[in-house]
């Protein structure tokens, strides 16, 4: 598939160096760029608002300078953000919006503010529990008030019809890579667990429009094919907030004889499960957003007592057929931490064969991590054996 | 080989390494009296159940008056594993918080108290635990009320929050749960400060609205009507007490110090979750009178007082004693800290007591860690002057985010301000990540930088 490979490595490229990518942009098109931070921002409004919208990126580089801001046992993506701070790496960015409310990103940002005095950082923090009456109104003055500050920066006015405009572009874009999502799941496409991450990672740093016109032919490519792998171990991919795990981890993964069929990664099928709804208020409907997200996905980070992850996650492998789980964990992230033992016992409730691996920003133990995956298939392969032993 | 590591024991007096002069801290006498109400309110707390008592499990901020004023009885998370740590009674919990999945990098107040309150007690009525099921440990955990409600009033930390969905999720969804939000006054605007500014006046509202919803959630539970009169009385008390509090503090500003942040410390538990009555105003008067006393008989926290420090970071409660005496063998009084001088009812002048709830609200707003980083560091540098303070040690407790953010920027800031400052590692409730040779060695290294500075000023 020439045309689907030719797309793939396109987007790879651009996910790779998302900077390089924003800086050619504002070259060309003298309007600002904006980084936002995961896991719920809304794009829209800072497209809306003519600038760019990039969600900020952990960088491969290994921490130097940022070890001067913050300590070793927090997550490797708020390390990464304040190195690249501390490294002035962010220079592509003219401002900085976050509606997040995770202990360890407020204090990455924090730093941040501290190490670029230049770059503006508004804080417009969601409620995180979701069931109180006044969490919907309180979602809805902050999405105002992201507008507003995204208008005094940029020198707009966002109209109703602009922002309307932003979420139809914004639902096109997740409604194809939904449709790549399909096609992994029904097993007549083989898109590596690398390629998806790079294509919803690219979706996150490019011109969305952009983005959706070589999905689109992507797309095309994809539905010719009729790839089968009866042999492989379909597995779903779990966790991971904020940041992708490494390729390397991915192809690890799937050299042991797997494939991946399904997943619930920010970098992945989180990120674009859902659309935003394209009739009524567009400021209301960026409020509604949050709360269908949560529900469609549920997440460790918001408290929410009508849906859970674990149910979520058993559904989503009745619908993929996925025969395991492969829980990815970025070290010292506490909202997976409190969360997974949760996940832990709804999966051996349901015998569902399941595999922990914890990854770091740095380092990668890449022959342990392939014995146990090499013997978790094993124990996919041979259930009967497993319950028996 | 056997009767030599006998001896070997024998001779050293404690697991210690030697350190320092010998000198011990001379703790404050009155604050035996909070050991005394602790113990009370414990053993109020267990028998609640008999005295037809609703239970509410909360965690977060100091909104135990809201309870007490409506005769129900309370268990603040936080406070149960630190009373565990304090206890060392707290390994086992953690270890059947392990057994269940929870990594040992996680929140170690959060994996304590669920691990104690619920997963070994599972194993104790199961018999699984490997503890004596007859053991004074065991009836202290059978003890514990299971909750009738749930509250959780969080300010900053995401995981506090995270912690009460779980214990929520744990009990099957069955117990009602509230949860407040206290958002983090981020401090963005042009107006903003330190309990100023539009955000402020805007945060404060938001807070008091859900305070008021929450005594609907206690009326619909109990089935009794919430008395705002009797919350003016209990407020009263704590007020009071909170003033005393203030005022005892800011007596050390004496040289030398009078009592020292570890006297602070044990007398967290009084403004923090025990019943505001007299007895709350009673203890800081009891601090207050000796700290007076002190200070007119020239007797210091520390014999011979040579080095006044501020300590950052939540406290390691397993080692509360064993730091005291630390400091206090290089003659350094640790005179002030973030958890104990910027919290804990720290603006009463707020509190309106006809109508106290807006102002209740504006002392949880005003946590230690609830303000983005420029305006806390602020408030910080200004209790250093105050307390005329040579250097800053930073507990860098391993699994609380919420405490260990920003102090890179605090010691830098103590830097450009003159001040020495020194890192070292701990928990607050997981002893395991405490390495005392390395807190020897630092604090050793910064006595011998701020004597040279010294000499070099002389």
């Amino acid at each position: 598939m020439p045309d689907a490979q030719d797309a793939i490595s396109t987007l790879t490229r651009i996910a790779e160096d998302p900077h390089a990518y924003a800086e050619s942009w504002k070259r060309k098109q003298q309007r600002k760029v904006i980084g936002t931070f995961p896991m719920n921002f809304p794009a829209e409004l800072v497209h809306a608002a003519g600038a760019l919208p990039v969600v900020v990126q952990d960088d491969r580089a290994p921490i130097t300078l940022g070890r001067t801001l913050m300590y070793e046992f927090y997550c490797g993506y708020a390390r990464s953000l304040t190195d690249q701070a501390a490294t002035r790496k962010l220079g592509v960015f003219d401002a900085f919006f976050l509606v997040d409310h995770c202990v360890a990103l407020l204090g990455a940002v924090d730093a941040m503010r501290f190490e670029l005095p230049e770059q503006p950082v508004f804080l417009a923090q969601y409620t995180a529990s979701m069931d109180e009456e006044w969490t919907p109104p309180e979602v809805r003055k902050k999405v105002e008030s992201l507008q507003t500050q995204l208008e005094e920066l940029c020198a707009v006015t966002i109209s109703k019809e602009a922002l309307a405009h932003s979420i139809r572009v914004f639902n096109r874009n997740r409604q194809l890579l939904r449709q790549v999502y399909d096609l992994r799941r029904s097993g007549r496409t083989r898109i590596t667990s690398t390629q998806m991450q790079m294509l919803v990672k690219s979706s996150m740093v490019m011109d969305i429009e952009e983005h959706t016109a070589i999905l689109s032919g992507l797309l095309q490519s994809l539905e010719k094919e009729r790839a089968t792998n009866p042999n492989l171990v379909r597995l779903h991919l779990s966790g991971h907030f904020c940041h992708g795990p490494r390729p390397e981890l991915l192809d690890i993964i799937e050299s042991c004889g797997a494939v991946v069929v399904d997943d619930d990664l920010y970098t992945g099928f989180r990120y674009i499960s859902t659309d935003v709804p394209e009739l009524g208020d567009p400021v209301d409907a960026l409020t509604r957003w949050y709360f269908d997200r949560n529900t469609n996905v549920p997440c460790a980070t918001r408290a929410q007592k009508n849906v859970d992850w674990e149910s979520y996650l058993l559904q989503s492998l009745k619908n993929s057929g996925a025969a395991g789980v492969v829980v990815l964990m970025a070290k010292f992230c506490e909202p997976h931490m409190l969360y997974y033992p949760e996940l832990r016992k709804a999966l051996l409730r349901s015998k569902v064969p399941h595999l922990l691996i914890e990854t770091e920003h740095e380092g990668l133990p890449a022959e342990s991590i392939r014995v146990r995956m090499e013997a978790f298939l094993e124990q996919v392969r041979r259930p009967a054996a497993t319950a028996a032993a | 080989m056997m009767e030599s590591s006998q001896q070997m024991v024998a001779d050293r007096v404690s697991a210690s390494p030697v350190f320092g002069n010998g000198e011990r801290a001379n703790r404050l006498k009155s604050t035996r009296f909070g050991g005394k109400l602790v113990n009370d309110y414990w053993e109020n707390l267990f028998r609640a159940k008999e005295q037809g008592k609703k239970v509410i499990w909360y965690n977060g901020t100091y909104i135990p008056p809201f309870f007490h004023s409506h005769d129900v009885a309370w268990v603040h998370g936080e406070a149960w594993a630190a009373n565990l740590a304090a206890r060392h009674d707290e390994i086992p919990a953690q270890q059947a918080g392990e057994a269940r999945g929870y990594d040992r990098e996680l929140c170690s107040y959060a994996r304590t108290h669920i691990g104690q309150a619920l997963l070994d007690r599972e194993s104790l009525d199961n018999g699984t635990l490997g503890i004596n099921p007859n053991g004074p440990r065991a009836a202290l955990m059978r003890k514990l009320p299971m909750p009738d409600m749930i509250i959780n009033a969080y300010p900053y930390c995401s995981t506090g929050q995270q912690w009460d969905d779980i214990t929520y999720r744990m009990f099957g969804k069955k117990i009602p749960m509230f949860t407040i939000q206290v958002p983090l006054l981020w401090g963005g605007r042009p107006d903003a400060g330190y309990i100023r500014g539009s955000e402020w006046r805007q945060r404060s509202k938001y807070v008091a609205d859900q305070l008021v919803a929450m005594t609907k959630f206690m009326e619909e539970h109990t089935g009794r009507k919430f008395d705002f009169d009797r919350l003016s009385e209990t407020m009263g008390f704590v007020k009071k007490a909170a003033e005393l509090r203030l005022e005892a503090m800011d007596l050390c500003t004496a040289t030398p110090s009078p009592a020292s942040f570890f006297d602070w410390i044990v007398s967290i538990a009084p403004v923090n979750f025990l019943p505001g009555d007299q007895n709350l105003v009673t203890y800081f008067e009891g601090v207050k009178a000796e700290i007076q006393q002190r200070i007119a008989e020239g007797v210091g926290a520390v014999k011979d007082e040579k080095y006044r420090l501020f300590f950052d970071g939540m406290m390691n409660w397993n080692k509360v004693g064993w730091l005291a005496d630390k400091f206090a063998a290089v003659n350094a009084c640790v005179v002030a800290g973030r958890y104990t001088h910027m919290s804990f009812w720290q603006e009463p002048q707020l509190i309106d007591l006809k109508s106290p709830v807006l102002g209740m609200a504006q002392n949880y707003l005003v946590c230690p860690n609830n303000h983005g980083a420029p305006i806390m560091i602020g408030e910080i540098e200004k209790i250093c002057d105050k307390f005329n303070i040579d250097g800053m040690v930073m507990h860098a407790s391993r699994t609380c985010r919420g405490m260990s953010n920003s102090q890179f920027l605090i010691a830098d800031s103590a830097k450009r301000n003159g001040r020495q400052a020194m890192f070292f590692e701990g928990d607050v409730a997981d002893e395991s990540f405490y390495k005392d040779e390395l807190l020897n060695t630092r604090l050793e290294a910064m006595i011998e930088t701020m004597d040279a500075r010294r000499r070099l000023v002389a």
